[in-house]
Formats: C-alpha cells, sequence, structure tokens
C-alpha cells in the first residue's frame, strides 16, 4: 500500500459479535475498496469485519403474537443475518402477524427474507411430559420405576 | 399426601436441572425433578436472543433452542417430571433425605432420596438492594421482570426507559425495548467499566445509539404514581457530584444490578453458604457441607455462559452417580481465594481425577498471571490476556497436578492472580 493510500484509506476499529470472546478488531479499507481485518483470532471475526463495513448484517430475534391467550408470544430468529437497515421492515411485518398454535422448534415462518429463513425456536404449547410414575416413551427397559403410593 | 421413594430428587427444571437429571439417568439412577413452573426450561425461556450453545453445540442458539436441546430428551428418558410444583422442605432422614413439595395438582409430594442436587438458579437484586433514593413510583422493574414480560407475557412496560446497571441482561433488554419501540433514553453504570460483555456493547447499545454512562449513578427517581424521571450524577473520589447532576425524563426504570443465587431452600437444609458466591461451600464432587446434598448451576455460583452450567451440572451428576453407588470418596485438598480473587468454585480439589475450577477477579487487569500455590510454594501458572470481574475464568487441573494429601494435613491450594 502506497503512502498516500494509507493516508487516504478509512481505518475502523471494531468490537466483534461473533462469539463472547469480542475480538478487537482494526478493518481498514484501502482507496482501491480492499478490506484487511486485523486482530481477530478466527475466521469469523474477519467475516465480521469484513461485512461490517460493507454492508452491516445481524442476525434478527423477536416474537410473534399467537391467538392463545396461555402463549400469547411465539419467539422467532432468522437462520442467518440479515441487513441492518432490513431489519425495522421485517419487525413491522412479523408484528402485523398472528400465529395460530401449535407451532414447533425450527417450523419456518417465512421462507425468504433478504436470503433468510425466519423460523419458530421454541415448541408451543410444549411437549407433555410423561404422566408421573410411568416411565417414558423411549424408555421400556427402565421399568423399575414403581407407581405412585397414594399415603393413607 | 404423596409419597415418593426415589435415588435423586432435582430442585430446578432449567439449564442446570434438566443436565443434572439427564446425566443421573443415563447413570441408572431413578430421577425426579421438580420444578415450580408449569413448563420445564427456566429462565432460558425467555432469553430468546442468540449467544447460547457456542461451546455446547459449536452453534449459536436462542435460549429455547438451547432449552429444548435437554427437554426433548428429558421427556423421553424416563426422569419423573413434576410441574407447577414448589419444593418447600428438605429435610434428614435415616438413609439420606426428604424432599417436600407442593404440587397444584398433585398436593404434598414427599420424596424419600438419598440425593439432592440443589438447581434452583438465581434471582436478580432489586432496588431494595441498591437504595436508590426517591418516591415509590409504578414503573421500576427489573431487567429480567422487563424481558418476561416483553416475551413471554407479550406486554411492553413502559415507552421512556433508563436501564440502571449495564450487565448483559440490561443491555440485552436495552436493544429488546428498542425493537418493540420503546426509546431507551440511556444506560446507567456505576463502575468505570461495563459490567457486561464488550460484545453487548456493539451490538446492543452501539447499534442503536444508546448513551452509556459510565461512572455514574441514579441518585434519585421522581414521580408519584407513575416515574417521571431519574436524576444522574458522575462519581467524583466515590461520591456523586451534586454540581453536575442531570435529570433524565422516563417512565421506566429498568435495573440490572446483579443477581443472587437463591438458596433460602439451601439455608434451611443447613446447608453452609460461601459469602463469596452467596451459593453453598461445594467439595471437589460438587457436594455441599450436607451430606447427599449436591449443587450446580446458578444457585451453586452465577455463570456467564449456560453452556458452563451444563458442563458443571453435568459433573455435579457424575459425582452424585458415584455417591449413589457407595463409591469411596477421594481424598480432597481444600481451595481457597487468594489475592484479587472474589471467588472460587469448587473448594476442594480431588487430587487423583481432572479437577474444574471458576472463579472471579477482584480486579481489572491486562496481561495478569493466575498462581495456584500449595503451602507457600507455586505449582501452576497460567496466563490471561485480560481479567475484569464480570467475566468468569475457568480453569482445569489435569490428574496427578497436585500430590496426594498424606499425612501432612492442613496443605491448602491458594488461587490468586498477579
Amino acid at each position: 500500500m502506497s503512502a498516500d493510500n494509507a493516508i487516504r484509506s478509512a481505518r475502523v476499529e471494531l468490537v466483534c459479535i461473533a462469539c463472547p470472546i469480542a475480538c478487537r478488531l482494526t478493518v481498514t479499507t484501502s482507496l482501491r475498496g480492499d478490506v484487511t481485518v486485523t486482530g481477530n483470532l478466527c475466521v469469523r471475526g474477519e467475516a465480521y469485519g469484513s461485512e461490517e463495513v460493507r454492508a452491516p448484517k445481524r442476525i434478527l430475534t423477536a416474537v410473534v403474537p399467537t391467538d392463545s391467550a396461555q402463549f400469547p408470544c411465539a419467539p422467532v430468529r432468522t437462520d442467518k443475518a440479515i441487513s441492518r437497515g432490513l431489519v425495522k421492515r421485517l419487525l413491522s411485518e412479523l408484528y402485523g402477524l398472528r400465529i395460530a398454535l401449535p407451532v414447533s422448534q425450527g417450523q419456518v415462518l417465512m421462507e425468504d427474507f433478504d436470503g433468510a429463513r425466519v423460523v419458530f425456536t421454541r415448541t408451543l404449547p410444549p411437549d407433555e411430559i410423561p404422566p408421573v410414575g410411568k416411565p417414558g416413551a423411549e424408555s421400556e427397559g427402565h421399568n423399575e420405576i414403581p407407581g405412585l403410593e397414594q399415603a393413607p | 399426601m404423596i409419597r415418593r421413594a426415589i435415588d435423586a430428587v432435582v430442585v430446578g427444571g432449567g439449564s442446570a436441572g434438566l443436565a443434572a437429571a439427564l446425566r443421573l439417568r443415563e447413570s441408572g439412577a431413578t430421577v425426579a425433578v421438580v420444578e415450580r413452573e408449569p413448563f420445564l426450561g427456566g429462565i432460558l425461556l425467555q432469553c430468546i436472543h442468540t449467544g447460547f450453545g457456542l461451546h455446547e453445540f459449536g452453534e449459536d442458539l436462542t435460549g429455547p433452542e438451547y432449552a429444548e436441546r435437554f427437554i426433548r430428551p428429558a421427556l423421553s428418558a424416563g426422569i419423573e417430571i413434576f410441574l407447577d410444583a414448589t419444593v418447600t422442605e428438605i429435610g434428614e432422614e435415616l438413609e439420606g433425605r426428604s424432599v417436600t413439595a407442593l404440587s397444584r395438582s398433585l398436593g404434598v409430594v414427599r420424596f424419600s432420596a438419598r440425593v439432592v442436587v440443589l438447581a434452583m438458579g438465581c434471582r436478580e437484586r432489586n432496588r431494595g438492594n441498591v437504595a436508590i433514593a426517591g418516591t415509590r413510583p409504578a414503573g421500576v422493574l427489573t431487567a429480567g421482570l422487563a424481558q418476561r414480560l416483553v416475551n413471554i407475557e407479550g406486554c411492553v412496560p413502559g415507552k421512556n426507559v433508563v436501564i440502571v446497571g449495564s450487565g448483559d441482561i440490561g443491555l440485552i433488554m436495552a436493544r429488546r425495548l428498542t425493537l418493540v419501540g420503546c426509546t431507551v433514553r440511556a444506560v446507567v453504570e456505576i463502575q468505570d467499566y461495563p459490567s457486561g460483555s464488550a460484545r453487548n456493547i456493539a451490538q446492543c447499545l452501539n447499534d442503536y445509539s444508546i448513551p452509556l454512562h459510565l461512572g455514574h449513578v441514579v441518585t434519585r427517581i421522581e414521580g408519584r404514581d407513575r416515574v417521571e424521571a431519574v436524576r444522574v450524577a458522575p462519581l467524583e473520589d466515590g461520591n456523586p457530584s451534586p454540581n453536575r447532576e442531570f435529570r433524565i425524563p422516563c417512565d421506566t426504570v429498568l435495573l440490572s444490578v446483579g443477581l443472587i443465587p437463591e438458596n433460602e431452600l439451601s439455608r434451611a437444609a443447613g446447608v453452609p453458604i460461601n459469602e463469596g458466591t452467596a451459593g453453598p461451600w461445594v467439595d471437589a464432587d460438587l457436594m455441599t457441607g450436607a451430606r447427599g446434598i449436591f449443587a450446580c448451576g446458578n444457585v451453586l455460583h452465577v455463570h456467564d455462559l449456560v453452556d458452563f452450567v451444563t458442563e458443571e451440572a453435568r459433573r455435579c451428576a457424575e459425582r452424585a452417580a458415584v455417591y449413589l453407588e457407595g463409591g469411596a470418596r477421594e481424598p480432597m485438598i481444600p481451595v481457597n481465594a487468594g489475592a484479587n480473587v472474589r471467588c472460587v468454585v469448587p473448594n476442594a480439589c480431588a487430587p487423583g481425577r481432572q479437577n474444574v475450577f471458576y472463579l472471579r477477579s477482584l480486579v481489572v487487569k491486562n496481561d495478569a498471571l493466575l498462581e495456584l500455590r500449595v503451602g507457600g510454594q507455586e505449582i501452576r501458572t497460567k496466563k490471561l490476556a485480560h481479567v475484569q470481574p464480570s467475566e468468569m475464568i475457568r480453569f482445569g487441573l489435569e490428574p496427578g497436578a497436585i500430590q496426594e494429601p498424606s499425612s501432612d494435613t492442613g496443605r491448602v491450594i491458594e488461587v490468586a492472580i498477579r
């Protein structure tokens, strides 16, 4: 890089959000548009740093209203990061919905929003618990749990 | 009253309780989980944001996703699950422990258990714990309660919000409230550095241009029926500076001022408590000072990451399973917090096997050195690039790293940061 470029190129200090280590990144964009990332411990830091200066993206999580009084909110996420600039638009789409339960974790709510899928993250209503005193469906080999004794 | 004889009762069906129950069940023990909420999963269910499971699964999961990875196996493992049931007392029996629970559907349930695993988690410090002056209007609530309201109940607690304390829950809620249409006016932190992670400062505050006032305190809450404003002042020589005080109009104050392990039940059962962690003292088996009672997760000490809760709960269950089989207790050496260390867990080391310790620093420091000494003699050091009180430090000690305690009793391992 020439001295001239060094002066006129852009340099940004960032904190990587890819994981809790939170590497302090220095991202330099040359006049030609080449981006270099330093300070990162892994490839995810490099990807985050260069993406952040070009077109920042975030994973979005939110809750959508349901038709249930018992479980009024169904939590959702995007399976990939979406453009930060589109977060508001996705939120207003989600807040306008009214979801009929049941839903299960991983079930797709929107197939494609900015290249990401919006999926439910919680099974609602939650799976029924097995009746007390009886072993669960997949553990027929463990019948040693005695039945409930009603004390006098 | 229903009576129930069982190998192990796990108190709490959150991340610690589920991981412990599953591991105990895998060992062949009969296990009951008693959970006071009507569903399993604990506080993870209201943590709809990502950041969970990076260690445990190598994936960036939301709280509910992480929880269901344990709920599903628990439902089919033959674990007895009691929901909507609150444990009111842990007592002593001739052989083991009694656990009394009040269940909405079953009434009083009395367990006779050989092992009890405490996994009740923690609760939030509130306004009384931090003594903020002013009136007592509506609109002052803890960050975790606000999180439950927004993410589970579907209500928004206010419009203009000031957050006191920069713990991770407070930062996460700053972003969350912004996304549901609130204006977060400020985050006020008494210390000169944020108590939450740098990553959350970046993605929760900076992304939304939320001001962070470090080295500031809320000196007063104003308002008659509802919060109208808070007064905020910078600290000078440890005291709020009245001349530089300013007022932030708001209708809601969120407190994110720390967590306390929830140990009323443990105390009543005679479990000795460590003041450094506010959780039970535990030996290398994560067994408390009360025989047959084990502890893991946030009831033992407040963790930063659920992944470490899972790891600790499994280790606890493995040792509880050995105890159930009547395995011989290994010799142990006490472990104490030394210079610049607020607390270390567990409080003993079994030299014959792998040991994992968690500790918290009392100081903020770069290029720190973690030091283990036995009887004044240095046995191990570890370089730490950065330490601060809000970041838990984890380190392992392989089998044989320390000689078995012999006749020279009174040996103590001291953990210090320099």
